[in-house]
């Protein structure tokens, strides 16, 4: 039997399972406290919320502007997940499947012990692009934003504007394969809720033939058209789960190693050498384009480069614990024939 | 003289840098106008603060040359002579160059480039018609229509402009414009009921009123731990704040060409680099201490350096907080701590 629901009644059944999971966890002291989304101030947005009292699992919500990767809040570990007592904390954190491939990556390069994080799992929709819907709006205020059906629908003070829901989602959305967190025997214990058995991931990477089909000129015209209004303000990097350097190379100052203004060729540099940084790593969850105060766009070229990987070293980020991942590989006998090219 | 501002632009734009409000790539931000169709009349406000006209997110301070080993010769800039038109800001952005210029012109050092810029510039501002659900300027002694900051007012009566002149800057640059019509008792009397319209439309209310003395014997206040729990630490709140003033400055020395640029680039309280010592200690380990000054430094530390709260109420950081950490909920946060219980407790 195929079931049509409409966005929002599966919104509403994801939250009501993860409330539930969650309220076991704290009961049952699984955990000591639970990172979820909460309810945002603004219109589109949700803030994340730190819960340790089961009256407060409520407060919990699940959408599709839950867009922060929650896995950020355990490296580097933040202060508050620490007792000063007890030591570390054991976590609960709910995990849509970009928030699960972080936490496993995170695992693989050794940052965090699954044993203690449960990973509560949620069968994630889609992230809505706000970035592009805000600058669709243009000057007027959204006040009030629901889903319905399958549509988003925004309202302000004379206005009501519906955008469609499957155009209007992260683009990395569209294309990911890892909705739930991907889980493996060995991960049994740490996933509850909803997870998702998968130890390969297909991708036909459809989604880059335009940009490849560009000219080398048209590509660095594209990358410095889009990084232009950047104002280094680091939202992206510290979005970023995969950013947890003690001090990122941009902060290096003994000796300098890049230039820190915001001259067009000093932000071209910071993002083109986070990216590469990134290769291998990146998990796809899009945080660092939702949260960039200017709306600049930055996943192409994560993408772009989830696809090199896939294809020379037939490796994706965050899925299998057992893996070694290119970057914390060293072979002999690697081609390494991408050195010459120019793509 | 609402399709005059073109007019405007084509006769001062010779002699002033003519800075406006304009779309680039979705955002709207001020920058110098090159055709004045880009103008954008229609908005709530900028999202990067005009403060960047004053106070760039780079300035080069002055270049050098190099004999290789030591500098031979410095170049001063030649552009702080330069004088510029702000159009279009609104009341809150006014007020905030007051606050910047208590910082810049502080003690004994004085900031001559950021003075002798807003020296040679002159304000035109705009009333601000429709405050945003964020905006809260009148809980920080200020108001959409204030138009004390600025050195001409306009008010947006639809069809046309109410210009008033407020500064003798502002009074000498509109005997530059005869073409301007006088305006009528009607016109007024509708400027002041949309002012009357705004004000009341502002929904967001803090109760500010002696916060500092709420915050001072506070620093150690586990409020601070709950607060910052989900700040994520980027420089979006401060950078895209029209009062923060705090800058790094780094020398970009070129070897290979043997000359060098000294410049001055935004810095925040919110970067973990920004309070590290040489030493290797930093006071400001993490979010909690980074977070606390934040508020303290607009909510208390600026009260009692300079009389006044080092917010404008813009409403900026609320909305573009990317984990939204509301100010809003923080201040009301701070509001709940029980004085009396507090020094009892210390006692």
């Amino acid at each position: 039997m195929v079931m049509i629901m409409g966005i929002e009644a599966e919104n509403k059944e994801i939250e009501n399972s993860m409330r539930e999971t969650a309220r076991k966890l704290l009961k049952e002291k699984e955990v000591d406290v639970i990172i979820g989304y909460t309810k945002g101030t603004v219109p589109l947005s949700s803030a994340p919320i730190m819960i340790t009292k089961e009256e407060d699992v409520d407060k919990l919500i699940w959408n599709n502007l839950c867009y922060v990767n929650l896995a950020k809040y355990l490296v580097p570990k933040i202060p508050q997940l620490i007792d000063p007592e007890k030591g570390d904390l054991k976590v609960g954190i709910v995990s849509k499947g970009c928030v699960g491939r972080a936490l496993i990556h995170l695992s693989v390069e050794k940052q965090i012990d699954l044993e203690n994080i449960k990973m509560i799992g949620i069968p994630c929709n889609g992230i809505i692009n706000r970035k592009r819907i805000e600058k669709e709006i243009g000057e007027k205020e959204i006040l009030e934003f629901f889903t319905s059906e399958n549509d988003i629908i925004v309202k302000g003070k004379g206005f009501e504007q519906k955008f469609s829901y499957d155009e209007y989602i992260n683009e990395l959305c569209k294309v990911c394969k890892v909705k739930a967190p991907p889980t493996l025997a060995e991960l049994a214990e740490t996933c509850v809720g909803e997870c998702k058995e998968i130890s390969s991931v297909d991708d036909d990477f459809e989604d880059l033939i335009e940009f490849e089909s560009k000219s080398s000129e048209e590509k660095w015209e594209y990358i410095k058209d889009s990084l232009e209004t950047c104002t280094k303000c680091y939202a992206c990097r510290e979005a970023c789960p995969m950013c947890y350097c003690n001090l990122c190379f941009v902060d290096q100052n003994k000796p300098i190693w890049f230039g820190k203004t915001t001259d067009l060729s000093d932000i071209i540099v910071f993002h083109l050498v986070r990216s590469m940084h990134l290769a291998g790593r990146c998990v796809a969850c899009g945080a660092c384009s939702s949260v960039c105060p200017v709306g600049i766009d930055l996943n192409l070229i994560t993408r772009k480069l989830e696809k090199i990987v896939k294809e020379r070293f037939n490796f994706t980020s965050g899925i299998d614990p057992k893996k070694t991942p290119p970057m914390m590989d060293f072979r002999m006998d690697d081609a390494e024939e991408f050195m010459l090219e120019e793509d | 003289m609402k399709n005059e501002i073109g007019k405007l632009y084509i006769e001062l734009g010779e002699e002033y840098n003519f800075f406006a409000p304009i779309k680039e790539k979705g955002n709207l931000v001020f920058k110098k106008i090159l055709n004045p169709d880009d103008i954008i009349l229609d908005y709530f406000n900028s999202k990067v603060p005009p403060k960047e006209i004053l106070f760039p997110k780079t300035e080069v301070l002055f270049e050098y040359k190099t004999d290789g080993k030591e500098v031979t010769e410095i170049i001063e800039r030649k552009d702080l002579e330069e004088k510029n038109i702000i159009f279009g800001i609104r009341p809150c952005d006014a007020h905030a160059f007051v606050l910047m210029e208590n910082f810049f012109a502080f003690g004994d050092y004085q900031d001559e480039i950021f003075l002798k810029k807003r020296e040679n510039s002159i304000i035109i501002g705009v009333g601000c018609n429709n405050p945003k659900s964020t905006c809260f300027c009148t809980s920080v002694e200020g108001h959409p229509f204030q138009k004390d900051d600025m050195d001409i007012f306009l008010v947006d009566l639809g069809e046309k402009y109410l210009v008033e002149a407020i500064s003798e800057k502002g009074k000498n640059l509109m005997n530059k414009m005869p073409w301007l019509k006088n305006a009528t008792k009607k016109d007024v009397q509708k400027a002041a009921e949309l002012s009357k319209q705004a004000e009341e439309s502002i929904v967001t209310k803090l109760d500010l009123k002696d916060i500092e003395k709420v915050l001072d014997p506070n620093f150690d206040h586990p409020i601070w731990r709950e607060v910052s729990e989900i700040c994520i630490g980027c420089g979006t709140c401060s950078f895209l704040c029209p009062t923060c003033t705090c800058f790094d400055v780094i020398d970009d020395n070129d070897q290979y060409n043997n000359r060098g640029r000294r410049i001055r680039i935004w810095d925040t309280c919110q970067f973990c680099l920004y309070s590290l010592h040489t030493s290797g200690h930093n006071p400001r380990d993490s979010c909690i201490e980074r977070c606390r000054n934040r508020i303290l430094h607009k909510f208390c530390y600026y009260p009692e350096n300079y009389n006044t709260l080092g917010c404008v109420g813009c409403g900026r950081c609320i909305q573009l907080c990317p984990v939204n950490n509301d100010l809003r909920s923080i201040i009301e946060k701070i509001k709940k701590i029980d004085i009396k219980k507090e020094e009892k407790i210390s006692a």
